[in-house]
């Protein structure tokens, strides 16, 4: 076929019609020090930054440069991320950057920084689909989360026991398949029975609002992005009945 | 292994649904591929079932009758049924055996009684998650191979979704790599099909049925999943055609250890490969957005010998079972493209397929007859390595979306573009130095165990 049909009348290619005007990254410091490590965060290099950081230590305290560069910076991507005007790998990449950076802050300063609260993550078991799990927890490490990572395809009972163990804040479930999402209610049922009071925001593949909101504790997590904004819900003093009635139907 | 070194079709114009170079029949005489193109229906059972093997045979006993029973209803003259096993089905191999004797005894009985022409495939789910088990020594692995035998007794087509290389494709992926991706694709998932895929070969030949290949699904469709729709914004549509590029080569591995298709539904790269070996395929597009999007809904109709529905949940619909209401779909899809085959419209009809999606999006621009076979074509003509042949598939993949001026990308699609060729121009020649390369760079992935594919 010589002249291929282009009407638009066949298909509409709206994320060229929709796209946003790409914005530059706002300047997240005025001291050109701390700048040049959010200028490297941003750019998602994990080695160069350990260079980048290197240097800086040389001029400016561990706990300065993560406060006043690394975690702003890192804000600042996840409001890009969350106006749709960077993609998923831009923030996994400055998230690795993140990480590596504190690890070298915190060699530095002989100690851990405080994180803002502690949260379990897992994958259902008999499920061994765990990319959303991944994003989860590179989101929640993001923004400044402890991530406990129990991996793929988890029993019921340990992850109950993980949550006993480590007293998160919040526990995340994902599964791709409906025959493996069943182990949700009978976690959330045996969390209820030991006194384990946390929101349990379950999500991935076929995971429906339907059936996450139809057992206590389940809040229905539509995207990755959700959880550390439902996370900070939590720090902020919301329950789970709280939560589930502002980010579910 | 030889690789392939040669294309089985001339010219992609000699492309059509409905017809492959080589066409197979079942062992209950379905002929697949020789002229007419057959509807694979696809069901899931519901959440719950899974629990007991008594309420799973119970489920696919309602989702075969059904799927049957449609068929005759409104009559559709052939079909095959595909069982897609759940976990449960092949952690316990009794029990996908149980359910593949079972589902053969319904066709059985069908054909008996109505003549109506019918297969059965059951695919084996591949529980070898690679970052928690040793691909070639573990439990699990004694299970798939347990599941391949107990069910090719019963089955006319055996299939597997295979997982090799997917811890680091996972890694890779969301992290916009394409090293990591050819990596984890070509050489990681090369190597496990080049093991796995010759025992069941060995296990479809002593039982008398059809070893029916593999797809790419653990990685290129998870790509495309990601990548989503026009206002998703996870990962470039660029990389997700790329990812498919590269996914056709180890999906021919498959073929090059004897299988002989039909080939897999959910095997989006399955074009490529019917271009290259002439098998016969399934496909499935707009019909199985019961399971997921995507943006290519027509086209993947457009050289099909089997149309499938990837897979939907077993559920009480307006118009009957799920199982019943996705048989009369698809087979009313076939029946239009039978008609076009006997009425010598299939051209025409093609067409149409075909140009309602090409410039949709990268990914459907690349699955069209032509480009994939130009695809096909770079991969048989860098047949040296598995590394040669997949980075040559995907910078050719690069430039035919670089060269259309009629596909539009958005701005970082084309900035990733442009990357991910930057990168593939400038990895080494051979394929020891790329693994080489890449045994460094992925060694602190989590759970990545080079051993599991002997390196």
């Amino acid at each position: 076929m010589t002249h291929p049909p282009t009407s638009s009348e066949i298909f509409t290619r709206y994320d060229i019609r929709a796209e946003i005007t790409r914005q530059k990254v706002r300047r997240v410091s005025e001291d050109t020090i701390l700048q040049s490590v959010a200028d490297c965060l941003v750019s998602g290099d994990d080695t160069e930054i350990l260079v980048v950081i290197g240097k800086a230590l040389q001029k400016r305290e561990p706990l300065e440069i993560i406060n006043k560069g690394l975690i702003p910076a890192m804000k600042e991507m996840g409001r890009l991320y969350d106006e749709g005007i960077i993609f998923l790998p831009q923030i996994i990449l400055s998230s690795d950057a993140m990480v590596a950076g504190i690890s070298l802050c915190e060699e530095k300063m002989g100690q851990s920084i405080e994180k803002k609260a502690r949260v379990v993550t897992h994958t259902a078991e008999g499920d061994i689909h765990d990319i959303g799990q991944v994003i989860v927890n590179a989101l929640l490490n993001a923004a400044g989360f402890e991530v406990i990572n129990l991996g793929a395809d988890v029993p019921v009972d340990d992850v109950v026991e993980a949550c006993r163990l480590y007293k998160p804040i919040m526990l995340s479930g994902t599964a791709l398949m409906t025959t493996t999402m069943t182990a949700f209610p009978r976690i959330a049922q045996k969390m209820v029975e030991q006194g384990i009071i946390i929101p349990f925001v379950c999500g991935g593949g076929a995971v429906s609002e339907a059936f996450v909101t139809g057992y206590d504790l389940g809040i229905w997590g539509k995207e990755a992005g959700w959880a550390p904004l439902i996370a900070e819900d939590i720090l902020f003093g919301m329950d789970w009945k709280e939560i589930r009635t502002k980010w579910n139907r | 292994m030889k690789l392939t070194g040669s294309m089985e079709y001339d010219s992609s114009a000699e492309m059509m649904f409905g017809t492959a170079c080589r066409p197979v029949k079942t062992r209950s005489g379905l002929v697949i591929g020789s002229g007419h193109v057959i509807p694979e229906v696809i069901s899931h059972p519901r959440p719950g079932t899974e629990r007991t093997l008594h309420d799973l045979l119970r489920e696919f006993e309602r989702i075969s009758d059904d799927t049957l029973e449609r068929c005759v209803q409104v009559g559709h003259p052939s079909v095959v049924i595909e069982n897609e096993h759940v976990f449960q089905m092949t952690q316990n191999p009794r029990w996908g055996g149980d359910i593949a004797a079972q589902t053969a005894g319904q066709l059985e009985e069908y054909r008996q009684k109505y003549g109506l022409a019918c297969a059965y495939r059951a695919t084996i789910a591949d529980i070898r998650k690679p970052d928690l088990v040793d691909m070639r020594r573990s439990d699990r692995t004694d299970a798939i191979l347990e599941s391949f035998e107990v069910c090719a007794p019963h089955a006319d087509i055996i299939s597997v979704e295979s997982l090799g290389g997917k811890e680091i494709s996972d890694y890779s992926l969301i992290r916009n790599d394409i090293t990591g991706m050819l990596f984890a694709q070509a050489i990681l998932g090369g190597r496990d099909m080049e093991w796995l895929w010759p025992q069941i070969v060995a296990i479809a030949k002593k039982h008398g049925c059809l070893a029916g290949g593999d797809t790419n699904c653990s990685q290129a469709n998870v790509a495309m999943f990601m990548a989503g729709g026009f206002l998703s914004n996870e990962i470039p549509h660029t990389m997700a055609a790329l990812c498919r590029a590269i996914g056709a080569t180890k999906t021919l591995i498959a073929y090059e250890c004897g299988a002989t298709g039909p080939g897999k539904d959910c095997a989006y790269e399955n074009p490529i490969i019917k271009a290259i070996t002439g098998i016969p395929i399934s496909t499935e597009g707009k019909s199985s957005a019961c399971a997921h999007m995507s943006l290519c809904g027509n086209v993947m109709a457009a050289v099909c010998d089997l149309w499938a529905n990837e897979a939907v949940e077993y559920h009480w619909m307006f118009g009957g079972s799920s199982s019943a209401v996705f048989a009369e779909i698809l087979g009313y899809d076939a029946a239009a493209m039978n008609t076009a085959l006997e009425l010598g419209y299939q051209k025409e009809f093609q067409a149409c397929l075909i140009y309602s999606d090409r410039y949709r999006s990268p990914q459907s621009y690349i699955l069209c007859p032509d480009t994939a076979f130009e695809i096909g074509k770079a991969i048989v003509e860098n047949n040296e390595s598995y590394y040669s042949r997949a980075k040559a598939a995907a910078i050719r993949c690069g430039e035919l979306l670089q060269n259309d001026t009629k596909l539009f990308f958005t701005a970082f699609e084309k900035d990733s573009l442009n990357g991910y060729m930057r990168d593939l121009r400038n990895l080494p020649d051979t394929e020891e130095e790329f693994i080489e390369l890449c045994l460094d760079r992925y060694a602190r992935v989590r759970g990545f165990s080079p051993a599991s594919y002997d390196l």
